[in-house]
């Protein structure tokens, strides 16, 4: 018996016959739900790809993991979110985050104070949601008694998706989850945080932990290409302070990130070690997919998502994890 | 229905979504070739309202707007649009602009520089096509103009909406823009609307808030163009103190009201169609009070039945 739910896990950057195609197997395969990261300003809107999978899987948890206040105002965050819950009240999840480093850098925006911008959104989006004529002034946002038209006094889980010890115990103080990506080690800890920060909440409220790795099944050599590729993406944007306390130095990752910058990540995915590779990416056949995600529940794991990117075939892929994940 | 000209309902999405689609489907079974989902801070997203419409709807071209340039980047919008083509088809219209004024400080977006904001709209469409076109994607992109400096760049899109009523307006507004003989730009309007068989009292009202609204935050030259404007004065000084309906309505006179919105009779929307069509106006939408309930959708089709 699991102890933890199993949910898929895609970005915005897939196409959306694709993300139908992942709503419809997690729809058909029983898993708990699926979740979709957004990568900012990529060609897509990942509020209509929420609506599109939650209206192609009628009985999916879909969540989105995360979007960034950063790059939206927070009023439209409030509304998209009211418009998904809307489509089915008590199916969809929201996840907070500041954002990629990549992208923000790419936009040429910089988060000068990430905890007071989380912390503040949260509050913001409560409020509005809770039918508030809200007026909030300050470095973040700038709210001026603002009242909404649509139908409110209703809640959307609020989720964080971060990776810092201050906003890892924020998420634990204020969040109704938490969504964790990083090696092993450093999850751990961060687990720790969170809980810690949780103290004083009480059993039945304490955040929900959902980790969420790059996971694929290997089948071919093209597979482990790929999932090199994929751990080279993630380590260029894993900031310094998640390897400190994966107690993964810095030079370990330097020719990584220098390759990634100077000549892109399948270049810089020669780097990727053995060890590199398994801190940063779940990889191999089926059972052992399911059976590192079943370590990553042992550790404390309310929900653990596999994918992107799945391996290929994607069908296959899907269920063979499925599969091995129930038998298990 | 006249076939030159194409007719849409418009969708205040404050309602909920179930609501929206069931007028969206009744729309589209009577006849109606278009439905707009507004966007704006105090509404649902309307993507995913368009996304909702659209999964439920089979042809309806479905209008996505007014989208404000000042609340959304341009690859936000033109990302929505992608994602909506990607999904449900080449069935979407946009509309940019800049929204009301009032709604988007209360979000804290301010704007002063108004002489700027007609090329930033601009400079918005170019990005904002281009991203499309990129993408394959084929849009329809309006512009929701009312003020003179606005509509001057009208002719850089494929229509421009008008938020006005009267024919005298309308042609104003077109020969304000040089519009004129321009045969690939559409005009269309989109004015609160309540055409009716047998009036409810309490949607007149809904239509004359609306319309007065809409009067209200209109600029200053259309109000003097029309001699509107020291009619308004006092509505508009009490317009940033959040004034009561009845404050709205008790400032606004009737005669300014009319200006602003479609309210009339089934049988006399052939002879209004008539003048509009002259003008060279192919685009009408009916907005709030208009999408009330399924009665006043359906009452707006059988008006539109007169008009053939």
């Amino acid at each position: 018996m699991q102890t933890a739910a199993l949910s898929l896990g895609v970005t915005s950057l897939a196409p959306i016959g694709k993300i139908r195609r992942i709503a419809s197997l997690a729809e058909h395969s029983g898993v708990y739900g699926m979740w979709i990261g957004e990568d900012i300003g990529r060609g897509s809107d990942v509020f209509v790809q929420a609506s599109a999978a939650m209206l192609t899987a009628p009985t999916t948890n879909v969540g989105i993991g995360v979007t960034s206040p950063m790059v939206r105002n927070i009023s439209t965050i409030a509304r998209a979110a009211a418009a998904l819950a809307e489509i089915d009240p008590g199916r969809f999840g929201l996840g907070l985050g500041v954002g990629g480093l990549q992208d923000l850098a790419r936009l040429g925006l910089t988060v000068e104070k990430p905890f007071m911008m989380m912390k503040d959104a949260v509050h913001a989006l409560r409020r509005i949601w809770a039918g508030e004529t809200l007026t909030l002034q300050g470095e973040n946002f700038d709210l001026r008694q603002f009242l909404v038209r649509y139908q409110s006094r209703f809640n959307v889980p609020l989720y964080l998706g971060v990776r810092g010890p201050k906003l890892l115990r924020l998420a634990g103080q204020i969040a109704d989850g938490v969504i964790l990506s990083g090696p092993m080690a450093y999850l751990k800890k961060a687990l720790e945080i969170v809980r810690t920060g949780a103290i004083g909440r009480g059993t039945r409220s304490r955040p929900r932990i959902v980790v969420w790795l790059p996971t694929l099944v290997v089948r071919k050599r093209k597979d482990q290409d790929l999932a090199r590729a994929v751990a080279a993406t993630v380590i260029a944007d894993t900031p310094a302070k998640v390897l400190e306390m994966a107690e993964i130095s810095e030079t370990a990752v330097e020719s990584v990130r220098r390759t990634a910058r100077e000549r892109g990540y399948p270049a810089a995915s020669s780097y990727v070690t053995e060890e590199l590779l398994n801190s940063f990416t779940i990889s191999g056949n089926a059972r052992h997919v399911s059976q590192v995600l079943q370590s990553l529940a042992e550790l404390g794991a309310d929900e653990v998502v596999f994918g992107p990117p799945f391996g290929t075939p994607l069908t296959r892929s899907i269920r063979e994890v499925v599969s091995a994940w129930q038998t298990l | 229905m006249a076939d030159a000209v194409t007719y849409g309902l418009g969708i205040n999405a404050d309602e909920t979504l179930e609501s929206m689609i069931e007028k969206s489907v009744t729309a589209e079974t009577l006849g109606l070739k278009y439905v707009w989902i507004a966007d704006s801070p105090v509404q649902l997203y309307g993507p995913i309202v368009a996304a909702a419409v659209a999964s439920r709807t089979a042809k309806m071209h479905i209008g996505l707007g007014l989208m404000s340039v000042l609340l959304h980047t341009p690859s936000q919008i033109a990302d929505a649009l992608i994602t909506l083509s990607d999904a449900y088809g080449d069935r979407f219209d946009l509309c940019i602009g800049l929204g009301d004024r009032r709604q988007l400080s209360q979000v804290g977006v301010h704007t002063n520089d108004f002489a700027s904001l007609p090329l930033r709209v601009l400079e918005a469409k170019r990005k904002i096509t281009s991203r499309l076109r990129k993408a394959g994607v084929r849009t329809k992109i309006w512009l929701g103009a009312q003020g003179p400096r606005m509509l001057r760049v009208g002719k850089s899109f494929d229509g421009v909406l008008l938020n006005y009523s009267r024919p005298e307006m309308i042609q104003w507004a077109i020969r304000e823009a040089g519009l004129p003989g321009n045969h690939e730009l559409t005009i269309g309007t989109y004015s609160p609307s309540y055409v009716h068989i047998k009036p409810q009292a309490t949607i007149l009202r809904l239509a004359k808030v609306s319309a007065a609204v809409v009067a209200v935050g209109a600029t200053n030259r259309i109000l003097k163009e029309f001699g509107l404007y020291e009619k308004l004065r006092k509505a508009r000084k009490m317009a940033d103190s959040s004034p009561t309906v009845e404050a709205i309505l008790a400032a606004v006179p009737d005669e300014v009201v009319e200006y602003f919105s479609i309210t009339m009779r089934t049988t006399q929307l052939p002879s209004y169609m008539a003048k509009l069509t002259h003008l060279g106006v192919s685009h009408v939408v009916f907005a709030y009070p208009q999408n009330h309930s399924i009665q006043t959708v359906r009452e707006l089709a059988a008006g539109l039945d007169l008009v053939s």
